[in-house]
């Protein structure tokens, strides 16, 4: 049996932006105030002469060429068997390389000093179950599950849809993958852009 | 942002120890002899290279709180860190023998200075390096020129420590280096030229980095950092240190001698002008996440 390449899928037609995703991870990963594994942004655009709402939920991408696990020096930014990309914490020193070489910026530092990021939800996969942010999803637009086999849902739904990633031409292999967002991306924004309740870029126009 | 001042004053500090201990070998292999020029390099290069390394370890602060982690750090070779971590090491280890050896016997072994001097280059290029190895991220780092800036920073704010503290301590031995009124006046148009080609060469940046590297050029020129790139880096560590030596240049040497008020400003203004660099480099930077 080929080796397990897990991976994510985010129908954005289907995203809301309830938010309910970045509120199981935080309580599923005990993630610091301020600080989020997954989050939405959250902005208006104009689209056929009306203003909609865009949602475009972000997360680490478990990069196949990931620069993070390039630039750790202690290896606490490491590739476990399945490709997830994690920290160890027990190797992590904090000198935070791994959070300024991610054009993704997912990582953020722990008041204790050690760097953190979605793990995939690691602990909950190993033992059959589906990443927080998966699993309490409200419209099923994640999906989640190994890209290495043919028969999983994530694969099929893959091969029939036209998918993006996020950054595709920096090179670094996403594994998380999006219907709909060169779209979204496309069209003008109409507003500012909104991360957790704060806002993340300010709208100029 | 991801580092701060810290950061910025290691980048600094290494750059600058690394251009002071090159100088002082150079001094000490020219025809004059300037013993004392050679002591002062010699003994400040090495110790702003090993302040700049403790800023780092303080910065760490997983590893400032669990000491033995720092063992794993050359445990990924592909890390321009864990080449960073050797080359430190080695070239304080190397300073730090000579520098002994120096006090001791009063001349040290040409090999010991020159692998010192090799050494101390790649400190300086290195910390560009650090940065360009994450410009995937931060298009503002970039991976070549970067480094060849921070290198021509470094020999700019190395040189002008030692003749700052050189006028205290080793002013007759001043006019037995007289190169350094010339590189006064071209490593500062070099330097100039370096951040033109930097700025110049990512605001073309396309892609997914094109926003994010334009924010960021934009960040220095026009935006927050643009007070201190203009008058900090630019007035105060470029043209005001460049006219200085132009006028040096131009003037006998015995008057030379009279005013060193003004030549120490000048060699000041390099060393405020050399921290900002990095300090613009590392805060005025916009990932591409954001731009």
């Amino acid at each position: 049996m080929s080796e397990k390449k897990l991976g994510m899928l985010i129908d954005l037609s289907l995203c809301v932006g309830c938010n309910a995703c970045a509120v199981a991870c935080k309580q599923e990963n005990e993630v610091p105030t301020g600080c989020f594994n997954t989050w939405i942004e959250s902005f208006d655009v104009e689209a056929d002469g009306q203003i909609k709402r865009a949602n475009i939920p972000k997360l680490c991408n478990h990069c196949e060429d990931a620069p993070c696990v390039k630039v750790c020096p202690t290896q606490a930014s490491h590739r476990t068997e399945d490709g997830t990309i994690v920290v160890d914490p027990e190797r992590c020193i904090g000198c935070k390389y791994c959070i300024a070489a991610c054009p993704y910026q997912v990582r953020y530092q722990l008041p204790s000093g050690e760097v953190e990021k979605c793990t995939f939800c690691e602990h909950r996969t190993s033992k059959g179950m589906l990443p927080a942010c998966v699993g309490t999803c409200i419209t099923h637009a994640r999906m989640f599950g190994d890209l290495n086999d043919p028969e999983s849902d994530i694969s099929k739904k893959l091969a029939a849809s036209k998918t993006e990633t996020l950054y595709p031409d920096l090179g670094l292999s996403p594994r998380v993958y999006y219907i709909g967002l060169d779209d979204t991306l496309a069209m003008p924004v109409a507003s500012a852009v909104h991360k957790g309740g704060n806002v993340l870029r300010h709208y100029e126009g | 942002m991801v580092w701060n001042w810290m950061i910025a004053l290691y980048l600094f500090l290494a750059g600058m120890g690394a251009g002071a201990f090159v100088l002082s070998g150079i001094a000490g292999m020219a025809k004059k002899p300037c013993p004392k020029i050679k002591t002062i390099g010699f003994i400040a290069g090495p110790v702003c290279v090993a302040v700049g390394t403790l800023l780092l370890v303080v910065d760490a602060h997983a590893g400032l709180m669990n000491p033995l982690r720092f063992f794993y750090l050359v445990s990924n070779l592909g890390s321009v860190m864990a080449w960073g971590v050797i080359i430190l090491t080695l070239f304080i280890v190397v300073a730090a023998i000579d520098a002994i050896i120096m006090i001791v016997k009063k001349s040290t072994p040409r090999v010991l200075d020159i692998i010192g001097m090799i050494l101390a280059v790649c400190v300086a290029a290195y910390t560009g390096v650090l940065l360009g190895d994450a410009s995937v991220a931060f298009p503002l780092w970039h991976p070549i020129i970067l480094p060849i800036l921070f290198l021509v920073s470094a020999a700019s704010t190395g040189f002008a420590l030692v003749m700052v503290i050189a006028h205290g301590k080793a002013h007759d031995e001043i006019a037995n280096i007289g190169f350094t009124v010339k590189s006064g006046m071209v490593l500062p148009v070099l330097e100039a030229l370096l951040v033109i080609a930097l700025l110049g060469t990512v605001a073309i940046t396309g892609g997914s980095a094109a926003a994010a590297a334009k924010a960021s050029v934009a960040n220095l020129l026009t935006g927050g950092y643009a007070l201190a790139f203009w008058v900090l880096f630019v007035i105060v560590g470029l043209a005001f240190p460049f006219a200085q030596a132009l006028h040096k240049s131009m003037q006998e040497k015995k008057s030379l001698m009279q005013q060193p008020g003004l030549t120490i400003a000048g060699e000041v203004g390099v060393l405020i002008g050399g921290f900002m660099l990095r300090y613009l480099i590392v805060m005025a930077a916009i990932p591409v996440a954001l731009g």
